[in-house]
């Protein structure tokens, strides 16, 4: 897996003198760092933004269906992909060949990120964000472009803008992992009009995972430019409010002639990285009714806000969340929180640098999850910080 | 507990009360039917005549699926679906460990893909370039061919030998220089087997005369080789530089739907794999279901027993209708049936019975067929019988009609 830290060291010294100071290879190795260690029974997840309460029962029920009448069925290569495909482009308004299943965005990440970045053409993404595309041009040799974040932890439009001059790719996840935030339709609109009109060789990757959680009113999808200008790309994952991390599922929207690159490249028909039981149960839940997804939003706006109060009251005011997770500053070492409350059986998310000395992303689990939670932060926080 | 593991008997309903099995799963069966029947989309199959049921012998696949252990442990992680692959229990690293323990070797000599697809997929991108091409035999599996041309870079094929099976001499020869040789061992389509003394004399062949070049050894159909000369290649893997052996939970683990595949080799020849690697490309279902059943090797000893049996039953009734057979050391078998694939094919289809696709340069000769249940098999056969037999009347009277003109 690639280090979700290696993205900030690089950009931290500049990737090119980081990769030349110690060879690809070294920047290569460097990148792996051993997977998370799984769950004890007892303790409660709030460091991977899950949805706590999992696919639901008719996801699960298609899942279980698709074992077919002995169970025999998951030993056969499926070909539901085009169902799936045709679910997704009639439940978001556009056609087939708009549309490319990943296993999990992460492929859809990953496939833009080798089809669009180059030695002379840069990812852009601001920092800190999702680490996967970042990760993925460090692994490439290929030079990354780190944009800071404004004071209240939100993307800076006017300097993001500046970067993309001249890049192959902008990584704009909207919300913004880990921090949170979340930029309104309207502006998002005249960045992506500014940076095709100012630099129209780049790609801009939109990164809509938490889309579902936003409840901004100024909340609008890109979908609709990105079907029709072949530079903007929008992801969307199950993995999130569709509650099916588990289950590895994500697709592109984009312009017809994108997504065949992107298919090309690596999309595979079905047979390939996608397995059964992900098609059929994402073909059950994108065909579940609006109110599913509306419900989850507002059980996690019901738990964010109780949570962020917690914080608030007690002083540590959070970035404005728009997810289901947020990023608050303790006044101490992720690291030193997070092992204090792992003993406790809380896990909460890795280091974001450069905000690993003050900052900790918690994701939000249920009502019930966060109420033990905040006892053990209770607990662990009016402990003197032994570094700050 | 987390809420996701206590809520299980709500997720999965009253059901769950009961053993999780295999069994439930039957009892399930109208209505998994039903559901299936609502997914058939616009890219599905023509549906077939009422009372003639689909075999499906096509794509080298296990045609019972998965092992009990495999599906009870699927089942088990209902609750855990919301989890990344890396939280839930067993993690992803927990596979490796399984797979590694299995093999008696480390963690780090093994990477994990989503089928080994994703495993020839990466090798091509890390091992070929502009001016190291991939070698390949002709006929064999399609996959690193494929990928080697989306990235334009050079492809050799050499065509198997009078016996089907891959030529290793002239391989040897076109992989010099190579960036990457793809020994598919048995060999799809043409289900052939190299014994272990030929394959160590290749590799070690190419390690003296082109030490730069890599070598996959792709195992999917291990567990169906029946042939005494044949071993896994795996102990060569581990003793020399830029050799890998791929292995596959698709065929005899019957799980091609859950995508779970793996490479071995030594942990510097792994770790290339490794940078290309997607992160969680193994789903929490994956995941478990893997480890249950390397856990059961009794299941694989039986599907073993049972393909082999199949398989010369589909032998013989093929070599009975004068359809010769390459030897078989797979799930499938590659028939010479005098005319083309196609043909025979869409006739069979008709049917019902959907058998393999062309394989070039053979498509006009031979047919690839997977070996299903015995029940399927003696169906297929009958089907198969009277194909022929009409495709030679046809045939006979078209050859008739053409002398008379």
């Amino acid at each position: 897996m690639l280090s979700r830290r290696s993205f900030v060291r690089t950009v931290g010294i500049g990737a090119a003198a980081y990769i030349g100071a110690r060879g690809r290879e070294n920047s290569i190795w460097s990148a792996l760092e051993p997977s998370l260690l799984a769950l004890e029974p007892g303790t409660i997840c709030l460091a991977s933004n899950e949805n706590p309460l999992g696919p639901g029962t008719t996801v699960l029920d298609a899942v279980k269906a698709a074992f077919g009448p002995t169970g025999a069925k998951p030993g056969r290569y499926d070909g539901s992909s085009g169902d799936l495909i045709d679910a997704i482009a009639k439940k978001q308004g556009v056609k087939p060949e708009n549309i490319v299943l990943g296993c999990g965005s992460t492929q859809i990440l990953r496939s833009a990120t080798h089809l669009f970045t180059a030695k002379d053409k840069p990812l852009v993404g601001t920092i800190p964000t999702y680490e996967e595309c970042a990760g993925y041009a460090e692994m490439m040799g290929n030079p990354v472009r780190p944009v800071p974040l404004d004071n209240g932890f939100t993307i800076d439009l006017g300097r993001f803008a500046d970067a993309a001059k001249g890049a192959g790719l902008v990584f704009y996840c909207n919300p913004n992992n880990p921090t949170a935030t979340y930029v309104g339709a309207r502006a998002t609109r005249e960045f992506l009009a500014k940076v095709t009109r100012e630099s129209p060789g780049t790609t801009i990757l939109i990164d809509e995972a938490y889309f579902d959680y936003v409840t901004d009113p100024d909340h609008d999808t890109h979908i609709p430019i990105a079907v029709d200008n072949p530079r903007v790309i929008v992801a969307r994952t199950f993995s999130k409010a569709y509650g099916m991390a588990g289950l590895r599922m994500g697709y592109a929207v984009g312009h017809p002639e994108t997504i065949k690159k992107m298919a090309e490249w690596d999309g595979g028909y079905g047979t390939s990285s996608l397995n059964v039981l992900a098609m059929r149960g994402g073909l059950a839940a994108i065909q579940q009714d609006a109110s599913v997804i509306a419900a989850e939003r507002s059980r996690n706006k019901a738990v964010r806000e109780f949570t962020m109060k917690w914080f608030a009251d007690r002083g540590m005011k959070p970035t404005d969340s728009q997810a289901n997770f947020m990023f608050v500053n303790i006044g101490r070492p992720a690291k030193e929180f997070r092992e204090a409350c792992k003993t406790k059986a809380i896990l909460v998310a890795r280091d974001f640098p450069p905000f690993e000395k003050t900052h900790c992303r918690i994701s939000f689990g249920t009502m019930e999850e966060m109420r033990k939670a905040v006892g053990v932060f209770d607990e662990v926080l009016s402990k003197k910080a032994t570094a700050a | 507990m987390p809420v996701s593991r206590r809520g299980f008997l709500r997720i999965v309903g009253p059901g769950a009360a009961m053993p999780i099995s295999g069994a439930v799963l039957a009892a399930r069966g109208l209505e998994a039917h039903l559901a299936e029947a609502q997914t058939q989309g616009r890219r599905a199959r023509p549906v077939l005549p009422p009372g003639v049921e689909e075999i499906r012998i096509s794509s080298n696949e296990n045609p019972l699926g998965p092992g009990k252990a495999a599906l009870d442990a699927i089942l088990r992680k209902f609750p855990e679906g919301g989890r990344y692959p890396f939280n839930s229990t067993p993690s992803e690293t927990d596979l490796v460990a399984a797979i590694a323990a299995k093999h008696k070797v480390k963690p780090d000599n093994v990477v994990v893909g989503a089928g080994s697809q994703e495993i020839l997929k990466n090798a091509v991108r890390v091992f070929t370039g502009p001016g190291r091409g991939l070698i390949t035999a002709s006929p064999s599996f399609e996959n690193c061919v494929a990928t080697a041309k989306r990235l334009n870079h050079p492809i050799t094929e050499v065509a198997v030998d009078s016996a089907f099976r891959l030529d290793l001499g002239p391989m040897l020869t076109a992989s010099q220089g190579g960036g990457l040789v793809f020994l598919n061992n048995p060999n799809n389509p043409t289900a052939t087997v190299h014994g272990i003394k030929a394959v160590t004399e290749f590799i070690e062949g190419l390690q003296r005369t082109s030490p730069g070049t890599a070598v996959l050894i792709d195992e999917a159909y291990h567990d169906y080789v029946t042939d005494p000369s044949y071993e896994s290649a795996i102990p060569l893997a581990l003793e020399l530089p830029n050799v890998f052996v791929t292995r596959t939970f698709s065929k005899a683990y019957g799980m091609a739907g859950m995508r779970v595949g793996y490479a071995v080799g030594r942990a510097y020849t792994i770790r290339r794999l490794l940078t290309l690697k997607m992160p969680y490309n193994v789903s929490v279902f994956g995941v478990a279901a893997a480890i249950a059943a390397i856990g059961d090797q009794k299941h694989i000893d039986q599907e073993r027993a049972r393909n082999t049996e199949v398989r010369g039953f589909t032998i013989a009734a093929l070599k009975d209708m004068s359809c010769k057979p390459a030897d078989s050391q797979g799930n499938f078998l590659f028939a010479d049936i005098g005319r083309p694939a196609k043909e025979f094919r869409d006739a069979c289809a008709k049917s019902g019975v959907m058998v393999g696709r062309d394989f070039p340069p053979f498509e006009r000769t031979h047919v690839r067929i997977s070996i299903g249940t015995m029940d399927e098999m003696r169906k297929a056969t009958e089907v198969f019988r009277s194909v022929l037999a009409a495709l030679r009347t046809v045939t006979t009277t078209a050859s008739a009609e053409k002398d008379r003109k």
